[in-house]
């Protein structure tokens, strides 16, 4: 299920079926171009592989609204982030997870309430392409049967 | 005077105004007839057949193929991926199913579930059907997965829009 009019209400009316989040962490920092090049390339990337995970389990995974914040200040932003899983779990979810392709994610890890996928992701490139087409594809297979191992 | 049938010249000029006129007048009006009659002509979408496999391909077997179609959806025109579990009956006719599940739409895969070597199974909440897509009763599908639409052109099968089964079992 996507956030949008129809799938939201699909959710309200068969919300026992539904129990898996993903909320798609995604950082930006506007001081060096290179690095907004690098995260503007990352999200689109990000976003591509949530929605990918997401049409293989549609029936059972919600994907929750991007959480953007400003890269570095990651200690700072683990309440935001708990708040934010508090607000999912109390629907209730029984899973929630994290996607990202920021790795300074993984040392928090055990202060977040839901569980980090962290993705080796790429650093730039053309996601038209057909190598990084089926790199995401690979990638996405073994995400899917990663969270199947939690239900 | 001879006796043969003469025009007069009033006639000629009758006849000759009345066919450049006519051919003026016909000028004018086919491309407005065109444009009348040119939403009829249109292919329509819906009917689009698409090459997926060669029929040599196909197995008794259900395999997933996947191709792309262009879809209009409101503000946004993009490719995208369909997919479709096929396979041959003994018969020889070929089954063409959407592996969409009815339940809230995952993804079905064939004989994932080693309890059930033989159905189609949904990973999110355990729904299953049988080869022939028709789903099984006490599991949380109600209703046959959709068929697809399909023709067979010089050994290539060619899949066209998926079409629902009703309420099934």
């Amino acid at each position: 299920m996507r956030w949008n009019q129809e799938d939201i209400s699909l959710y309200a009316e068969s919300k026992e079926y539904i129990d898996t989040m993903i909320i798609p962490l995604i950082p930006f920092d506007v001081q060096k171009d290179e690095l907004m090049k690098k995260q503007a390339f990352q999200k689109e990337l990000l976003k591509l592989f949530a929605s990918e995970v997401e049409k293989e389990y549609k029936g059972r995974i919600l994907l929750a609204p991007e959480y953007h914040y400003i890269s570095g200040r990651h200690k700072e932003e683990v309440d935001r982030v708990n708040h934010w899983i508090g607000q999912f779990t109390n629907l209730p979810f029984d899973h929630i997870f994290l996607f990202t392709l920021d790795m300074n994610w993984r040392k928090l890890s055990n202060d977040l309430q839901g569980e980090i996928v962290w993705l080796p992701g790429l650093q730039s490139g053309n996601l038209q392409s057909s190598e990084v087409q089926s790199f995401i594809k690979e990638q996405v297979s073994q995400i899917a049967e990663m969270i199947r191992s939690y239900w | 005077m001879s006796d043969k049938k003469q025009v007069s010249r009033r006639q000629f000029l009758n006849y000759s105004l009345t066919g450049v006129g006519g051919f003026m007048a016909a000028g004018m009006l086919a491309p407005m007839v065109r444009f009348a009659i040119d939403p009829v002509l249109q292919p329509s979408a819906a009917g689009k057949f698409k090459a997926v496999v060669e029929e040599s391909e196909l197995t008794s077997e259900p395999q997933r193929f996947t191709w792309k179609i262009n879809q209009k959806d409101g503000w946004y025109e993009s490719e995208v991926e369909k997919s479709a579990w096929v396979y041959k009956k003994e018969n020889g006719e070929i089954v063409a199913l959407s592996p969409i599940c009815t339940h809230l739409g995952c993804t079905v895969d064939w004989a994932s579930n080693e309890e059930y070597p033989n159905q189609f199974y949904c990973p999110c909440h355990g729904g299953r059907y049988k080869k022939n897509g028709v789903n099984i009763p006490n599991t949380p599908p109600t209703a046959p997965l959709p068929l697809y639409e399909h023709k067979v052109e010089e050994g290539m099968l060619y899949l066209g829009q998926a079409k629902s089964r009703g309420s099934g079992v």
